[in-house]
C-alpha cells in the first residue's frame, strides 16, 4: 500500500508540474466562471423552458455540480488520457515493466492519479461555485450541504468513471488516438442524450445529472400547472425568445438506491480495470518487434570505403520555402496510421454527396476534427522531436519555416473541404466559401497559438473537441466555419479573430526564438 | 576561418552560470573540447551554433559578430547537437532534403550530394525507410550527414560518437580528419580516446570555465615525469587516493594495478609515459 501511494503521489506530481496542466487549469477556471451567469448576462447554462432558478445555495450548488460532472468529463478525459503513452515515450515504461509491479496495480496507480488530477479540478470548481454564490447571491442564506452533497454524489463518482475509462481506452485503442477520441466523442454524446424514465434507468446515467434536472422539470411543471414535458437546455444558451422567469429550487433528497447506484458505478469502474489488466502490453508492443527485425536487416550490409568529402557535389544557396512546404505537408499527411485516410476519404465523399447543409454543418466539422492529431503539434513538433536546434537556428525561421508550416496545414485542411468548395462555387455562394476558408485558417492558427503558448497539444485537442461538440449541437456563437446562417458582422468578427491569431502565432514564435 | 570567443558567459537566473567568462580563439583545424558532464561544453557549443545567445561577451567569426548577425554563422555551419532528433515519419532522403531547405541550400546537385552522403555513411540501403525505424547508430549517422550537407566551414559535433559502434567510430574519426584542412571543427566529448587521435588542439573545461587550452603535447608535457604505476592491496586504495591522483585501476590476481599522478611516488612505482587522459584527469581533478 505504501508503494502504491508513493507511485500515485509522484505520478500526480509529475503531471501537475507541467505548463500544459497549469494552462488547462486556467481554461477550466474560465469555463467554470461562466457556469453561473451573472444575473444580467444574456445567456444561461441550465434552463427549463423559460425558467431558471433563484440563485440560492441549492441552485448554485446543484447546477455547478452538474456542469462540473458533464464538462469536466469532456475536458478531463483529454487532460488525463495518454499517461501510459507518456511512460512509453519517456522509456520509463521499460523500467517499470522490469519491476515486480502487477499489471492491475500499475493500471490502478494510473487511474488513481487520473482521479486525483480531476479531483483537484473538482475541488477548485467547488470553491469557485461558493465564491460565485456570494458574488451573485440574491440574499439567500449560505448552506454548505447544498454544495457538498451534489458534488460528492454527482461529480465525484463521474470523475472516478472517467479516470478509469481513460486508462481502459488507452489500453484498448493504444496508438490509435484518433479512434479513441472519436469513440469517446460518440460515447459522450450518447450519455448526454440518455433520458432515463425510471429510477432503475437513472442508475445508468453516468453523469448522475438527470435525477436533478428531472426534479427541476417537475418543479416547473408544478408552477405551470401542466403535465407536458418541459424543454430542458444544458449548455450555453444565448438569449431567449421569452423573458427568463425564476423558480425556487431547494435541492433534492437523493434516494438510497441512487446513492447506491453511484457507488456501484465506482466499483464497476475498478472491476473493468481489473478485467482489462491481463491484456496490458507492459510496454512490449508487437509493432516494436517488427521494427527491430527490419533494423537488423538494414544494418547487415556494410560499406568498407570511407566518405570522401572532396568528391561531394557542391550545393548552391536556395532560400525557397517550397522544399520546406513539401516536407511539412508530407509530415502532416503521414501523421498517424495510413488506413485512417479511409475515414478522411469517406468524409470527402460524404461532403460531395450529402445535402449541402448536412455536409457543411455535420460532416465538415467532424472531418476536420478527425485531423486533430495532425494539427495539434504543428508548432511543437520541433521541440518534441528535438529538432528545435536546427529549426530555431535555421535561416529566417519566421518567414520561411513557420510560413511553410502554416501554409501546408492550410492546404491540407482546405483540401479536405474541396468537394464543398466546388458545390458552393457551383451555386455561387461566396459567403459560405469565405466562411469555410476562415474556419480552416482559424483551426490551424488556434492549434499554432495554443501549441506555442502551452508547449503541448492537449489544450488545443480539448478545445477543438468542445468546439466540434458545440457545432454539432448548433451553438451559433461557436460556429467558426459558417455552418449556420450568419450575418456579415459574424464574418468580420471571424476575420478579425483569424488575423489576431495569425499575429499571435508570429509573435509567440518570435518570443520563443529570442528566449533560447 | 577564425573564431574568436571573448569573455562569454551564460547565466541562468541571478547567480547560476552555465558558462562564465570564457575566452578562446581558434582557426582551421580540430579543437577537442573535453570536460566532465556539466562542464558547460554543450552550453558553449549551442552559443557558437547560434541556438542560444550569451548573456555577456562576444562571439565573432572572421570578425563578424554572430550574436548580432547569426545568419553569417548559420550559412556556413554544420551542427550535430548532443540530443538531436529527427522527424520519424520522413525517410533519410526526405529528411536531408528538408534539412537542406532549412539551411537554405539546394540546386541541381542537391540530390547527388545527399546520395553521396548516404552512401558514404552507409545509409543508402535504408534511405527510403522512415527514420523512426532506424537504430541509434543509424540516426546518429543521419545527424552527421545533415551536418555535412551545406559544405560547412564551421563544424560543431557535440558527443558525436554516442551510439556508434567501434568500426563506425574509426570511420567518423577519419572523416573528421579530412575536414580539418579548410574548416574549423569543434569536437566535444568526455571520452578522451575520441579526441586524442585527431584533435590538433585541446581545450579542457570544468564548472563552466576553461581550465586549459593548447596542443596535446603541451598539455601532456605538464605531467612529464609525474605518471606512475604500482600495485597495491584493495584495502589500501582509499588511503592511496588521499595522497595521489589516481587515473585508473585494474584488478590483477587479487591486487590492484594503479596508474597515478604524483610528485612523490611510492618507492616501488614504475614511471610511465603521460598521455592526454592523464592530463585530462589530473587537470579536472586537481584544479
Amino acid at each position: 500500500m505504501k508503494h502504491f501511494l508513493a507511485i500515485v503521489k509522484y505520478d500526480y506530481l509529475q503531471r501537475t508540474r507541467t505548463y500544459s496542466f497549469l494552462i488547462t487549469l486556467c481554461v477550466s477556471l474560465v469555463i467554470a466562471y461562466t457556469f453561473l451567469p451573472s444575473p444580467d448576462a444574456d445567456y444561461s447554462t441550465i434552463r427549463i423552458s423559460d425558467y431558471v432558478g433563484h440563485y440560492n445555495s441549492s441552485w448554485v450548488g446543484y447546477i455547478t455540480a452538474i456542469l462540473t460532472s458533464v464538462f469536466l468529463s469532456l475536458i478531463g478525459f483529454y487532460l488525463i488520457t495518454g499517461t501510459i503513452k507518456t511512460d512509453n515515450e519517456t522509456r520509463v515504461g521499460q523500467i517499470i515493466s522490469a519491476t515486480p509491479i502487477t499489471n492491475f496495480t500499475y493500471l490502478l496507480t494510473k487511474a488513481t492519479s487520473n482521479f486525483l488530477l480531476l479531483l483537484t479540478l473538482v475541488g477548485i470548481l467547488f470553491v469557485m461555485s461558493i465564491g460565485l454564490f456570494f458574488l451573485y447571491g440574491d440574499g439567500f442564506p449560505f448552506e454548505l450541504l447544498q454544495f457538498v452533497q451534489p458534488y460528492l454524489i454527482i461529480a465525484v463518482p463521474t470523475m472516478v468513471f472517467i479516470s478509469v475509462l481513460a486508462v481502459v481506452f488507452e489500453l484498448i485503442f493504444g496508438k490509435y488516438s484518433v479512434i479513441q477520441n472519436a469513440v469517446f466523442f460518440f460515447l459522450f454524446s450518447v450519455m448526454m442524450l440518455y433520458n432515463p424514465k425510471t429510477e432503475l434507468q437513472q442508475a445508468f446515467d453516468v453523469f448522475g445529472s438527470k435525477v436533478v434536472t428531472q426534479q427541476m422539470e417537475q418543479t416547473v411543471r408544478n408552477i405551470k400547472n401542466t403535465n407536458s414535458d418541459q424543454e430542458l437546455a444544458i449548455g450555453y444558451i444565448i438569449s431567449s425568445k421569452q423573458p427568463t422567469k425564476r423558480f425556487q429550487f431547494d435541492g433534492i433528497e437523493f434516494s438510497t438506491n441512487f446513492i447506491l447506484s453511484r457507488f456501484v458505478l465506482v466499483v464497476l469502474s475498478f472491476m473493468g480495470l481489473f478485467l482489462v489488466a491481463p491484456f496490458f502490453h507492459r510496454f512490449n508492443m508487437r509493432e516494436r518487434k517488427g521494427v527491430k527485425k527490419k533494423k537488423i536487416l538494414l544494418e547487415k550490409k556494410l560499406i568498407e570505403q570511407d566518405l570522401n568529402l572532396s568528391d561531394l557535389a557542391i550545393m548552391r544557396k536556395n532560400y525557397s520555402i517550397i522544399p520546406l512546404f513539401k516536407a511539412e505537408f508530407l509530415m502532416l499527411v503521414r501523421k498517424g496510421k495510413p488506413w485512417l485516410w479511409i475515414f478522411n476519404l469517406m468524409g470527402v465523399v460524404l461532403l460531395a454527396t450529402l445535402s449541402i447543409d448536412v455536409a457543411h454543418q455535420i460532416v465538415l466539422p467532424v472531418l476536420w476534427f478527425l485531423q486533430v492529431h495532425r494539427f495539434s503539434d504543428i508548432t511543437t513538433k520541433e521541440t518534441t522531436n528535438q529538432m528545435h536546434y536546427y529549426a530555431f537556428s535555421s535561416y529566417l525561421p519566421l518567414r520561411r519555416l513557420l510560413t511553410a508550416q502554416l501554409s501546408s496545414a492550410f492546404v491540407l485542411i482546405l483540401g479536405l473541404a474541396l468537394p464543398l468548395f466546388i458545390r458552393y462555387l457551383l451555386v455561387m455562394n461566396a459567403q459560405a466559401l469565405l466562411s469555410i476558408i476562415l474556419g480552416g485558417f482559424f483551426i490551424v492558427l488556434l492549434a499554432a497559438v495554443l501549441g506555442l503558448l502551452t508547449k503541448g497539444k492537449k489544450l488545443f485537442e480539448i478545445l477543438f473537441f468542445l468546439l466540434t461538440y458545440a457545432n454539432l449541437n448548433k451553438v451559433p456563437l461557436l460556429d467558426y466555419f459558417g455552418g449556420l446562417p450568419q450575418n456579415n458582422q459574424f464574418t468580420i468578427y471571424l476575420i478579425c479573430l483569424v488575423l489576431i491569431l495569425l499575429g499571435l502565432t508570429f509573435l509567440f514564435r518570435k518570443w520563443q526564438l529570442s528566449k533560447e | 576561418m577564425k573564431l574568436t570567443i571573448t569573455n562569454v558567459s551564460k547565466r541562468y537566473g541571478k547567480a547560476t552560470y552555465g558558462l562564465k567568462d570564457f575566452s578562446l580563439t581558434m582557426e582551421n583545424g580540430i579543437l577537442g573540447l573535453l570536460g566532465p558532464n556539466g562542464a558547460g561544453k554543450s552550453t558553449l557549443l549551442k552559443m557558437i551554433a547560434t541556438v542560444s545567445k550569451p548573456t555577456d561577451g562576444l562571439i565573432c567569426l572572421n570578425k563578424n559578430n554572430i550574436v548580432k548577425d547569426p545568419n553569417y554563422m548559420r550559412q556556413q555551419l554544420g551542427f550535430l547537437p548532443q540530443d538531436f532528433g529527427v522527424y520519424p515519419n520522413l525517410n533519410a532522403f526526405e529528411f536531408l532534403n528538408y534539412m537542406a531547405a532549412i539551411k537554405g541550400v539546394g540546386g541541381s546537385n542537391m540530390n547527388k550530394r545527399i546520395t553521396q552522403l548516404l552512401e558514404g555513411l552507409n545509409l543508402i540501403e535504408a534511405a527510403k525507410k522512415p527514420i523512426g525505424s532506424y537504430s541509434g547508430g543509424m540516426k546518429q549517422r543521419v545527424g552527421i550527414a545533415q551536418a555535412l550537407l551545406n559544405n560547412p566551414k564551421v563544424l560543431i559535433f557535440d558527443e558525436p560518437t554516442v551510439g556508434l559502434d567501434p568500426e563506425e567510430r574509426v570511420r567518423f574519426r577519419n572523416l573528421i580528419s579530412d575536414l580539418a584542412s579548410d574548416c574549423i571543427v569543434i569536437l566535444s566529448s568526455h571520452i578522451v580516446s575520441d579526441i586524442d587521435t585527431i584533435a590538433d588542439k585541446v581545450a579542457i573545461m570544468k564548472s563552466g570555465g576553461l581550465i586549459t587550452h593548447g596542443n596535446q603535447d603541451e598539455l601532456i608535457a605538464q605531467l612529464s615525469g609525474k605518471v606512475f604505476e604500482t600495485t597495491i592491496n584493495n584495502q589500501e586504495l582509499n588511503a592511496f587516493k588521499l595522497k595521489h591522483t589516481v587515473v585508473s585501476t585494474a584488478r590483477k590476481s587479487r591486487q590492484l594495478v594503479v596508474r597515478y599522478i604524483s610528485d612523490n611516488p611510492t618507492p616501488d612505482s614504475v614511471r610511465k609515459e603521460a598521455n592526454l587522459e592523464d592530463a585530462y584527469l589530473y587537470l579536472t581533478k586537481t584544479i
